[in-house]
């Protein structure tokens, strides 16, 4: 029988690699092991992730690459979530998540929403092409900790502007996050948001970055 | 300004010829709301109705003094034709683009029409094209199409594309011929319906999304069909976003010219191109023509273009509609006065 050490390194070669297959296999047997599955979901899945991250980075793997390595990830993320349990006096932090409308593209969504699905989080995916009350009606409705937009073309951000204004006047506490291609610091602080991700690689870069914080978080390395 | 009329300067920069200033069009959208507000319509309609369009543009080049124009203005013309949909957002408050609501989702579910060019708003915009050819001759007009990967990914979901180029390398490359085949019909239908010039725009297939390799087996051979297809007008390989790494590709693909972004290092391509390449680009047109606040850095900006060595200083995308007038006036101006001295593929006159 493999150590928990092997099967962690099987969930990671297996989000690396892309092989959809061998991260439900190393998933199942994590649990089958009797290995917290919280700590098969970070310090395996997310681990591998994250090196996904550094070899996107280092234009070793390119965005085809990053995505079938988000597959594997769900495929393993799908058999250990149900059995993670949550600490019920602790609230599930929530997202609101989705394409501005206009803009049909949602790659870069996608992979922030996986950030937020492997940390637990309850996540609203609300699409893309989103019209800008359905945000604002949504954000209101489940009061999520964040809420988060893309727009992958110039020509779909200034939407956003509405968004994070309509928001912050109902709801000035929730956290904007903003990411897509166009959408730069500047743009980010001008719009009054809390967070972005500068361009599409970025957006990848950021989002698996965000996992790294993540996993440091659960270790209680940074408070 | 001068003897030379707007027409007349984009046709001898694209053959080379001495001019006597920097011509100052684009192969992207260009149209803007002072246009539009001018002819007292709405964004949303000037997509879908010949004399709207042909108008917006003629009258957002006429506002600044541009020497060209070019339409449609969005990337759905052509996956609506093949019966994927439009959204035209008619409703909605501000500028938005019309989209694609119904792409494939799979590679078996492909079936492209035979006479998806007599559908949608393609005989509209041909329409269009007649328009500005009779109401004004005196401006080079531009068609642009997508390039046969960006294409594929406005008719099928483009995470399915992506991830296709790697699990199902055959299937996918076959598929892309396909599209290639109907990026290579367009610009024949645009060749024989006279126009200046033909921007071939594959804008999904930067380094920030694909590998050097994978553009050189997948993206470039596509790319050189289409521009070996183009024989009688001159054509533009426009990439956005990270091109350094794939620029001398690019230009093995054989356009008449080279367009790129600002994320392109130009001084650095012009080096590893030499003087003779024909190269366009590359300012950011959110920030230049809308954001900035002060004229002087416009000009700042549209200088180091030139110095950068560009042979024809253009938006990196679209231009947003929303400009700042005193800043698109300061582009054209800065580039017809500081575009006065020869650029290193074409003299002065």
């Amino acid at each position: 029988m493999s150590t928990q050490e092997e099967i962690l390194a099987k969930l990671i070669e297996a989000v690396v690699e892309y092989e959809e297959d061998d991260c439900a296999d190393a998933a199942q047997e994590a649990l089958d092991a009797g290995i917290d599955p919280m700590v098969a979901v970070m310090e395996g899945l997310a681990a591998g992730m994250e090196r996904v991250g550094v070899l996107f980075d280092t234009n070793e793997y390119f965005v085809p690459e990053v995505l079938m390595c988000a597959d594997a990830l769900y495929k393993g993320l799908d058999i250990l979530r149900p059995h993670i349990t949550l600490d019920a006096d602790i609230p599930k932090a929530s997202v609101v998540i989705g394409s501005i409308q206009g803009d049909v593209h949602d790659i870069g969504k996608n992979l922030v929403k996986m950030m937020f699905d492997v940390a637990g989080w309850d996540v609203h995916d609300l699409g893309r092409d989103v019209p800008l009350e359905t945000f604002v009606e949504k954000q209101l409705d489940v009061k999520s900790d964040v809420l988060a937009m893309s727009a992958m073309m110039t020509t779909t951000m200034m939407g956003m502007k509405k968004v994070i204004a309509m928001v912050k006047e109902k709801n000035p506490d929730c956290l904007i996050m903003l990411g897509g291609a166009p959408v730069t610091r500047d743009v980010a602080n001008l719009f009054g948001a809390d967070g972005y991700a500068e361009s599409a690689g970025n957006a990848v870069s950021e989002g698996i970055k965000m996992i790294g914080r993540l996993r440091e978080y659960q270790k209680g390395d940074i408070k | 300004m001068s003897e030379l009329t707007g027409k007349q300067r984009v046709q001898k920069l694209f053959k080379r010829e001495p001019v006597d200033t920097m011509p100052c069009f684009s192969g992207q959208g260009a149209v803007v709301v002072q246009a539009i507000e001018k002819m007292g319509t709405q964004f949303a309609k000037i997509h879908t109705d010949a004399n709207l369009m042909a108008q917006s543009a003629i009258t957002s080049a006429r506002l600044f003094n541009m020497d060209g124009i070019v339409i449609p203005y969005d990337m759905a013309v052509v996956a609506e034709a093949m019966g994927r949909g439009i959204s035209l957002y008619d409703g909605a408050d501000g500028i938005i683009y019309p989209t694609v609501p119904n792409k494939w989702k799979t590679l078996d579910e492909i079936d492209i029409p035979e006479d998806y060019m007599s559908r949608g708003r393609l005989p509209m915009v041909d329409e269009a094209f007649k328009i500005i050819k009779e109401q004004a001759p005196d401006l080079a007009i531009g068609a642009w199409v997508l390039g046969p990967f960006t294409l594929a990914g406005q008719i099928m979901e483009l995470d399915i594309l992506l991830k296709g180029l790697k699990k199902n390398k055959d299937q996918t490359a076959a598929f892309l011929e396909q599209v290639t085949q109907v990026t290579i019909d367009m610009c024949r239908h645009y060749q024989e319906l006279g126009v200046d010039f033909i921007s071939v725009r594959e804008m999904g297939s930067g380094t920030d999304l694909l590998s050097p390799r994978m553009w050189k087996t997948l993206i470039g051979p596509n790319l050189k069909k289409v521009f070996d297809s183009i024989t009688d007008t001159p054509s533009v390989n426009h990439i956005c976003g990270s091109t350094d790494m794939i620029i001398e590709m690019m230009h093995e693909c054989g356009a008449t010219a080279l367009s790129v972004d600002q994320k392109n290092n130009v001084a650095e391509t012009r080096k590893k191109l030499g003087n003779d390449v024909l190269l366009f680009g590359n300012f950011d047109p959110y920030n230049t023509l809308v954001q900035l606040e002060d004229v002087a850095e416009v000009e700042a900006v549209i200088k180091q273009c030139i110095d950068n060595g560009l042979d024809s200083i253009w938006p990196g995308c679209d231009i947003w509609p929303d400009i700042r007038m005193e800043n698109m006036e300061t582009y054209v101006k800065t580039v017809r006065e500081y575009g006065k001295k020869p650029s290193p593929a074409v003299g002065r006159i």
